[in-house]
């Protein structure tokens, strides 16, 4: 069978290009790979850069509002909005002084965090500490929580006469707390210190453990001291981590806007976040989007920065390769104090402010401790006698309410952010087209750059007025689910891209020999091969979403309120029972809803952490 | 039961990437049982899957049965799906989700076979190859040889037309190796299915095909029987390549004049070969006869002399390694050598062992 149509001297011209494409058309019409990541394309392209990139157009052009102030048309380039925010009289009280306080608190929750953070990171990988295990988890905590939560439990246990509403437990106790241990700077700082110090514990506490001790070991058998060891050795290594950590922190306290506004805005100490939370609620438009833009621009370059530093940290990883055995250091007559130590952390950063917050709704004076002073009218009780809310938290039609729509909401933004997460991660995996998928992977990421309250300033320029083909959203539960799904996407599609990455072409591709088509190989083989890393890539946003209030804060109004509107509104209306009875079920939900994951497997705690 | 023809495949990965496959044209006879050989990277795999329709070919055309299912001048590619091929790959991508009768019964149920009658075949699958008692288990629950016989099972329950083999031993241990070799054999017999297999080994290649094509850098070699490949080697490369052993060759253009030169050309002279065209000579290390010779049986056989430096035993028999003028030259015995290390011996070579090249490294026929 000799069939030498094609001779050599045709070979030589060049097929026409019409039908080498209409060969390719065919090869690729199986596949329609290319197809979904166009689409998945233009759907963040949509939902995601859209908004951000509407946002920084926002800050340079005229808004109806200001027509008459800027003497210029609607829509028109301007540096009104500029000159208003940065150099303007009111600049000050607008953007410097909440930079120079973010700037504080962020120094100082950085700092703090160290502090308690980094030796705990080393108690728990490199000695044999007791109780390793539940500290590894209770520590952890703080975490899992809502930030502003433990705002609300200071508020509760150090609130005195300057803001009214209830008295605080010191206050009723006899001792009334000076303002700056009340509010401002300390206490937020303290906060978010110990909010985010399990980002320095895990952080630092992973590379510890992957150090390798024959690095310390031959440093050791040169002559050089411990103390020569920590300096030159241990420290240059751990320094992309423990930078790391620091900016990680730096770009989580820009965008946290709860605990700022517990304790700060009722003494007028804003920071950037509750500056840029004031201008949208006083419809702003335009300084707002100078502020988000700000915010923006921090943020990038804080991740960026980290980026850069994890690359870094990568290379060392190749020099401290095998043989690291993690040797654990005795602890010895240290290991009662390090113990108690470690308690007492636990008890400061969890114990004692959950107790309080539970304590509180129990109690019609908070902090008194006698026996008739306790109830559980904020519970269950009717005709309370208070302005509105009449009744116990459990029946309140608002609360049920709330909770339902936190439940549905971020269950639907999470199920919809898990899928196209996996749809991502197949996309970008598989994708023929180099750019496309590089494309996606970075719009995808794009949330993560940006903190959750210029997230939802971005979402309020792009959704407050129709934009085909969706109609105005602003009011809707629809623009809290897509804004949350978006604000997920940056987890969702990690997850998604490195569980395709795991999965190969193989199993797919012995589909196809068996004469399975896309649709029935992505029925029938991928999507179920992926059932574990999709309830991960569902449950982990789930519970970063249900216990988030930048995002949603100034997206939701009363009737979409979400668990964590309703509370902040509660403590607006300074129902400090009922708002910390809200938070008490919120942490139960987040809680549960973590170690349900942490049961479920592979998903860490640290992976959504950004610190892969 | 199907042939096939390759004609004028070239592949490209990426327009200014050198070509992987530069102009590659074969026929596979119905029910041979070929073996495409070569190194890592020598575009064997790309080949297989190109039959698969897993890749595609940028120019040229495939035939199966004299009918086109790829011609990139006329448009046209069949998808794999229906191709109707079977593949077993080297690690057997087996779905884990799935039990061993679903994993074999999934492309029959694809193929809308009434479930009766797929249930009968995946059990009569299964009971051949020796898994049906694993049906309800997972595939990671199985060992590597159990996985390969379902992976075996899901590629026959369909009944392909063509069977293509990626490394089908390379992840097993030797006794497996050998139970897997007597199945294949097992199929191609029965079935006479015509079967494809890759591999970078030569004793997979040896032991399993009736046909072997050696490919290097995108071309293709050689094709030939076992026997022709090893004894027959038609160039350099698959002279070096074939052999447990690597192949004894001296350069007769390097430049030296040394005792190992002197031997090639008496043994030139000996076997009446014209020595201009030489430009190496091949002995395999088996070919290679040593001991202590009279000096007339040294005239008779033109042997060579070198100082056996090292024996190596292998289990079964031992490799000789011999000092010839500062040239490291191997011989293989099958029996204990009555030699011991330091000691001076004769070397020779029969006329039909001897493999001479050109310059271009081609075969000369002696």
């Amino acid at each position: 069978m000799t069939q030498q149509t094609v001779l050599p001297e045709e070979r030589a011209h060049p097929l026409s290009a019409w039908k080498r494409l209409s060969y390719l058309v065919r090869v690729k019409s199986a596949d329609p790979t290319l197809l979904l990541a166009l689409a998945l394309l233009i759907v963040f392209g949509y939902l995601i850069f859209a908004p951000v990139v509407l946002l920084l157009v926002d800050a340079v052009t005229v808004h109806f509002a200001d027509t008459a102030r800027t003497r210029q048309d609607l829509g028109d380039l301007t540096f009104y909005y500029l000159n208003r925010v940065l150099l303007s009289p009111i600049s000050r009280d607008l953007f410097w002084w909440p930079l120079a306080h973010t700037a504080i608190i962020s120094a100082g929750a950085i700092l703090l965090a160290f502090l308690v953070g980094a030796p705990i990171g080393w108690l728990l990988s490199r000695t044999d500490l007791m109780g390793k295990k539940w500290f590894s988890t209770a520590l952890l905590v703080p975490y899992m929580l809502p930030s502003w939560t433990f705002a609300l439990a200071w508020l509760t246990l150090f609130k005195n006469r300057t803001i009214g509403g209830l008295p605080g437990w010191m206050e009723t106790l006899g001792f009334t707390p000076p303002d700056w241990l009340a509010y401002g700077a300390l206490p937020i700082a303290l906060i978010l210190a110990l909010h985010y110090a399990p980002f320095v514990i895990l952080l630092f506490g992973n590379a510890l453990k992957q150090f390798d001790t024959q690095l310390e070991d031959s440093a050791r058998s040169l002559g050089a001291s411990p103390l020569t060891v920590a300096r030159r050795i241990i420290l240059p290594l751990m320094m992309p981590s423990l930078v790391s950590a620091a900016t990680l922190i730096f770009a989580k306290c820009l965008g946290d806007f709860g605990v700022a506004y517990v304790l700060g805005v009722p003494v007028g100490f804003d920071v950037l976040a509750t500056s840029l939370f004031r201008a949208i609620s006083t419809s702003q438009a335009g300084a707002s989007a100078v502020l988000a833009g700000a915010i923006v621009l921090l943020g990038s370059l804080s991740i960026i920065i980290d980026m850069r530093l994890l690359k870094e940290a990568r290379r060392f990883v190749t020099i401290g390769a095998k043989g690291a055995i993690a040797r654990e250091a005795p602890l010895g007559k240290w290991q009662l104090p390090a113990v108690a130590w470690a308690f007492a952390v636990f008890l400061v950063s969890a114990g004692i402010p959950l107790a309080a917050l539970l304590l509180t709704t129990v109690m019609h004076v908070p902090g008194s401790f006698s026996l008739d002073n306790f109830t559980l009218d904020y519970w269950i009780g009717t005709d309370l006698g208070t302005t509105a809310l009449h009744q116990g938290i459990l029946l309140t039609g608002e609360f049920w309410l709330a909770l339902w729509n936190s439940v549905w909401m971020v269950g639907l933004a999470a199920t919809g952010a898990g899928m196209l997460g996996l749809l991502v991660g197949y996309a970008v995996v598989r994708s023929p087209v180099r750019f496309v998928s590089v494309a996606l992977r970075q719009i995808t990421f794009l949330p993560y750059l940006v903190p959750g309250i210029a997230f939802a300033a971005a979402y309020l320029s792009m959704f407050a007025v129709p934009r085909p083909p969706l109609p105005a959203l602003y009011g809707t539960p629809i623009i809290l689910v897509l804004a949350i799904l978006a604000d997920q996407m940056p987890f969702a599609s990690r997850a998604g891209i490195s569980s395709m990455m795991q999965l190969g072409r193989e199993p797919e591709e012995a589909g196809q020999i068996v004469g399975a088509g896309w649709f029935r190989r992505m029925r029938s083989i991928v999507l179920p091969i992926q059932r574990g890393a999709l309830v991960s890539a569902i449950l982990l946003p789930f519970i970063s979403g249900i216990k988030g209030l930048s995002l949603v804060v100034v997206l939701a109004v009363p009737g979409t309120d979400l668990l964590t509107t309703y509370a902040i509104r509660l403590v607006d209306y300074g129902y400090s029972q009922a708002a910390n009875a809200v938070v008490v079920m919120l942490c139960v939900v987040a809680f549960a809803g973590t170690m349900l994951v942490q049961k479920i497997g592979k998903a860490n705690l640290s992976d959504g952490m950004g610190s892969k | 039961m199907s042939s096939i023809v390759l004609e004028n495949i070239r592949k490209t990965y990426g327009r200014n990437a050198p070509p992987a496959i530069a102009d590659l044209s074969m026929e596979i006879g119905s029910s041979e049982f070929l073996c495409l050989l070569g190194p890592s990277g020598c575009g064997k795999t790309t080949t297989l899957r190109m039959i698969a329709g897993l890749e595609h070919p940028t120019d040229g055309r495939i035939l199966v049965d004299g009918k086109p299912i790829v011609s990139v001048a006329d448009g046209l590619f069949t998808v794999p799906e229906k191709r109707n091929m079977g593949l077993v790959f080297q690690n057997y991508a087996l779905w884990p989700h799935m039990t061993i009768r679903d994993n074999v019964a999934f492309g029959l149920t694809l193929r809308k076979m009434p479930a009766a009658e797929r249930d009968a075949t995946v059990d009569q699958v299964m009971t051949t190859l020796g898994i049906a008692r694993y049906a309800d288990r997972y595939p990671g629950q199985l060992s590597g040889g159990q996985q390969q016989r379902v992976a075996l099972a899901r590629m026959l329950a369909l009944q392909p037309s063509v069977i293509l083999l990626d490394e089908p031993l390379s992840n097993l241990d030797a006794k497996l190796r050998l139970e897997m070799r007597t199945e294949l054999k097992r199929i191609h017999a029965e079935a006479g299915s015509t079967i494809v297999f890759v591999t970078h080994d030569q004793w997979e290649a040896m032991t399993l095909a009736t046909t072997i094509a050696v490919m290097s850098e995108g071309e293709l070699q050689q094709v030939g029987t076992p026997d022709d490949i090893y004894e027959r080697p038609a160039n350099r490369f698959v002279a070096e390549f074939v052999g447990n052993l690597p192949i004894n060759i001296v350069e007769r253009d390097d430049g030296r004049s040394d005792a190992l030169h002197a031997w090639i050309d008496r043994c030139l002279t000996l076997f009446a070969v014209d020595g201009a065209r030489v430009a190496s000579a091949g002995i395999r290390p088996e070919a290679l006869r040593f001991g202590s010779l009279s000096d007339e049986e040294v005239t008779r056989h033109a042997a060579g002399q070198g100082v056996i430096v090292d024996i190596v035993p292998t289990g079964g028999s031992w490799i000789v390694e011999l000092d010839v003028a500062g040239h490291r030259v191997f011989a293989i015995a099958t029996e204990h050598p009555q030699v011991t290390t330091g000691e001076q011996t004769h070397f020779w070579v029969e006329r039909h062992h001897l493999h001479l090249f050109d310059r271009d490294k081609k075969r000369i026929t002696l």
